[in-house]
């Protein structure tokens, strides 16, 4: 079936239940996409399905026919998220940044003001074994500020 | 440190082997123009200085921390760093540990002199082929931002660097004083953050080779089962199943996705023996290891009388500890990609013991060295689980078997079903003060498994089950340390900061229970019991930072381990009709020594190690069932999250003595900081981790 992720369409020969997280990690080679836990706990595997923060490990392709789906490689660089995880130094081991990434990128997307409590009730349904969670933090509410200064 | 014969020995078998592979598609990561023959660190034609780090990058950041003493000594820019992995090899050894390893919160500690000396010695060889070529004095030439220069003249250090390395290697090149350093003591940008941020880091589980196999191993459910049957008749009904057969730690079971190979597992019928503890639960575990403490260990240390001394005594303390198994629950599980052909044996792994690995290799392919290599990718989590290298042996074994490139991936549950946890334990502690508010006893008695024994070095008295005890810090005049030795078949290990992760917990919150006995404050008690003016500094630094005397909801604790000196104030509330404990806030000092050279490294490893010893003090334990783990994934086995994580600050103190490690130190004091401030606050005695609801009711029962 075809697969579009990150604005390209996939043809893949793989069966209709497979986890979108090994169709494309494994099939198409996009491995920012984490697994870790398999039962959409953690949050690592975390995409967008148009524009929607999903969790891959237990979403079967045959879901997502049609849809747009962003991975950790297809958020731009020059986003704020993304400038604001380096200003801060955000990752240590970096397994699960991906994911926690895609879902703040999503949640600033549909509300650029989020609250601190809103940011982290949305937050805390990723798991980071490093601890980095106070800085996940502040790179978000960085992120808000230069989302601001652009707007 | 760095002797001729390292240079020439990896002048044949330096970074060359990282590019030359028949056979396999290597991948971009460990593609690189740079076939330039040192080992340690290259310049490349244009002009990229790499690194080759002999010690894991498992977010502790020690890439940077590495890379930024060779670039110090020659003044090379920031943005024209890269590092790689060592490969598993005999010149990458660590010598003080005698092993290629990261753990022990030792990579900086031991090889900074190396790295420094390292840069240095290329500055040298630099300026010695500049001087030569353009026939001028050495001592008028600098190299500046990545090029040598005589003020009129420059040459990039890249392209003098094809001449340089055909000159003799000096001997003793003159290392930077302080004064001069550039980054040594900044916080230059973490070297790896660009591309983990991007998701284009590649850790273990992203390697994929042409042709490649995807293996599960299916284990035992309960510790000490052995495979006794298995059938797999309706699993090759599955699409793109290969096959399953036995290999030591189980059945392995290939396919050619993954997904495919998931499926064919659950179509695999597997019977296992009957576990020689199949009848431990939870009840059960817990009065085996009460019973421990009835009987003899070995005396660790003794002082005076300390028996005579509690006996004697009007104000004394007893307690008896249990601490659980504790998972290191790496986000990245276990997994590896192994090729074994008949000639050769590749590796890419997430790795902290890359000479555990290579032995491992050695045996199971019977292929010597200089056949087998080993290359080391990111880690995502090691926390010491990493060390332990039997997954990359099973990846070998099936690609031995199978002889193709194979990629073994643990599930969440196979993870947690290998075991190797932080050892379960109880303590029985005695203690006594006497009329003047003194501390005049103490006895504590540990049963525990011996890590170290899983590791291969048993002795009498395991060093890590009286870690932080033998050596306690304080001065008692009567003393008593036992160890029992506790056999069981739950395999243990190294878990972040090993035996200081439970002895912290016992000796710290103990000492404020007889500070509670003797009606003395503990930060007072402490800095009379404590002899090390470092230790003093930091218990004082964490103290008034932390608001001590202020507020009546505060807890302290601290401990030395890994050469490092921490103390730390944990700020907490506590609802009572829930039983929920909320911690607000950490405030922690810390002292390395003097030579501190990344604090942003150490602040994020404090702030890490913090996280994680709250989330042990606070949810996680191995549950058994049947001589099993029961709790196999997050959703049972939960870790802290973001709405749970307190407020950190972290001040470094600077004093005298060795450097001291980062990755560990920081974590011990936390559970005991939080128990004490319930203690203080609430009056509640935690005798139990982790301190659930559950765990906290009983406790105020017992008020």
């Amino acid at each position: 079936m075809e697969l579009k992720v990150n604005g390209k369409v996939y043809v893949l020969k793989v069966a209709e239940d497979t986890p979108l997280l090994w169709a494309i990690r494994e099939h198409l080679g996009f491995t920012g996409t984490k697994f870790g836990c398999g039962k959409g706990i953690c949050g690592a595997c975390t995409v967008l399905v148009d524009g929607e923060p999903t969790r891959s490990c237990i979403t079967p392709i045959s879901a997502v026919r049609g849809k747009n789906i962003t991975t950790i490689e297809g958020i731009p660089s020059s986003h704020p998220i993304k400038r604001a995880w380096i200003e801060l130094q955000v990752p240590q081991c970096g397994y699960c940044q991906p994911g926690q990434i895609v879902e703040a990128y999503a949640l600033l997307s549909k509300n650029p003001r989020a609250s601190k409590e809103e940011i982290v009730k949305v937050m805390s349904s990723h798991l980071c074994r490093c601890g980095t969670y106070n800085r996940i933090l502040k790179a978000i509410q960085r992120a808000q500020q230069l989302i601001e200064v652009k707007a | 440190m760095i002797t001729r014969r390292g240079f020439l020995k990896a002048g044949v078998s330096g970074l060359g082997l990282f590019f030359t592979e028949g056979g396999v598609k290597v991948l971009k990561a460990f593609q690189s123009d740079v076939l330039k023959p040192f080992a340690w660190a290259n310049i490349t034609r244009d002009n990229y200085l790499v690194v080759v780090s002999n010690k894991s990058e498992m977010g502790q950041g020690v890439h940077t921390g590495l890379s930024m003493l060779v670039a110090d000594e020659l003044n090379f820019p920031w943005e024209r760093v890269r590092v790689q992995t060592a490969p598993a090899g005999e010149i990458y050894i660590d010598r003080k540990m005698g092993s290629q390893l990261t753990g022990g919160s030792t990579s900086l500690r031991n090889m900074h002199t190396h790295y420094r000396l390292l840069g240095a010695t290329i500055r040298e060889m630099l300026l010695l082929a500049a001087s030569s070529s353009w026939k001028v004095p050495k001592e008028s030439l600098r190299i500046d931002k990545g090029y040598v220069t005589d003020g009129k003249r420059k040459v990039s250090c890249g392209e003098l660097w094809e001449i340089a390395i055909k000159l003799p290697v000096p001997q003793n090149p003159r290392l930077k004083t302080p004064k001069e350093f550039i980054y040594i003591g900044k916080n230059v940008p973490r070297i790896d953050v660009p591309e983990k941020v991007e998701g284009k880091a590649i850790f273990g589980i992203d390697v994929r080779l042409d042709g490649m196999v995807y293996a599960l191993v299916e284990r035992p459910p309960s510790f000490g089962s052995k495979l006794l049957s298995y059938d797999v008749s309706k699993a090759k009904k599955v699409d793109g199943f290969i096959s399953a057969f036995p290999i030591s730690t189980g059945l392995a079971i290939c396919a050619n996705s993954f997904e495919s190979a998931l499926k064919a597992r659950q179509n695999i019928e597997v019977s296992w023996s009957k576990s020689p503890i199949q009848d431990f639960d939870d009840e059960k575990l817990k009065d085996f290891f009460l019973s421990k403490l009835q009987t003899k260990g070995q005396v660790a240390r003794r002082e005076g009388d300390p028996e005579r001394v509690i006996q004697n005594s009007g104000k004394k303390v007893e307690a008896v500890y249990l601490l659980p198994y504790l998972y290191h629950a790496t986000l990245e599980p276990m997994n590896c990609v192994a090729y074994v052909k008949e000639d050769e044996c590749i590796v890419y792994a997430p790795i902290q013991g890359q000479t555990f690995a290579l032995n491992l290799a050695r045996s199971i392919t019977g292929l010597p060295e200089d056949r087998i290599k080993i290359y080391t990718t990111y880690l995502g989590g090691g926390f010491g689980r990493k060390a332990q290298a039997l997954f990359v042996g099973e990846a070998i074994e099936i690609s031995k078997k199978l002889r193709k490139p194979v990629k073994l991936v643990y599930t969440r549950e196979d993870d947690v079903k290998s075991g190797y946890y932080r050892p379960m334990n109880a303590t029985l502690l005695r203690g006594a003060v006497d009329d003047k508010g003194k501390v005049s006893s103490l006895y504590f008695k540990i049963a525990v498994q011996s890590v170290f024994e899983w590791a291969g070095r048993p002795s009498p008295i395991d060093r890590a089950a009286v870690e932080g005890l033998e050596n306690i810090p304080y001065q008692i005049p009567n003393l008593h340390v036992e160890y029992v030795k506790v056999d069981l078949p739950v395999s243990v290990w190294f878990w972040r900061s090993v035996g200081s992760t439970h002895n912290a917990f016992t000796l710290e919150t103990f000492i404020d229970r007889l500070a509670k006995v003797a009606g003395r404050d503990p930060v007072d008690l402490r800095l009379e019991l404590l002899k090390d003016p470092r230790a003093k500094k930091v218990v004082e630094v964490a103290a008034e930072k932390g608001g001590w005397g202020k507020k009546s909801n505060l807890g302290l604790a601290y401990h030395y381990s890994f050469g490092s000196h921490v103390a730390q104030v944990a700020e907490v509330s506590f609802d009572e009709k829930n039983s929920e404990l909320k911690v607000h806030k950490v405030v922690c000092a810390i002292d390395l020594g003097p030579f501190v050279i990344h604090p942003g490294l150490v602040i994020s490893q404090v702030e890490g190690a913090i996280m994680m010893g709250l989330s042990a003090a606070l949810k996680e334990g191995v549950k058994f069932s049947n001589g099993g783990p029961s709790n196999l994934n997050f959703d049972t086995y939960p870790l802290l999250t973001m709405d749970e994580a307190p407020e950190v600050e972290v001040y470094i103190v600077k004093g005298d003595g060795p450097m001291g490690g980062v990755g560990e130190p920081g974590l011990p004091p936390v559970a005991p900081a939080v128990a004490n401030a319930l203690l203080w606050g609430y009056g509640i005695e935690v005798n139990q981790l982790p301190m659930t609801p559950d765990v906290l009711k009983s406790a105020i029962s017992r008020r």
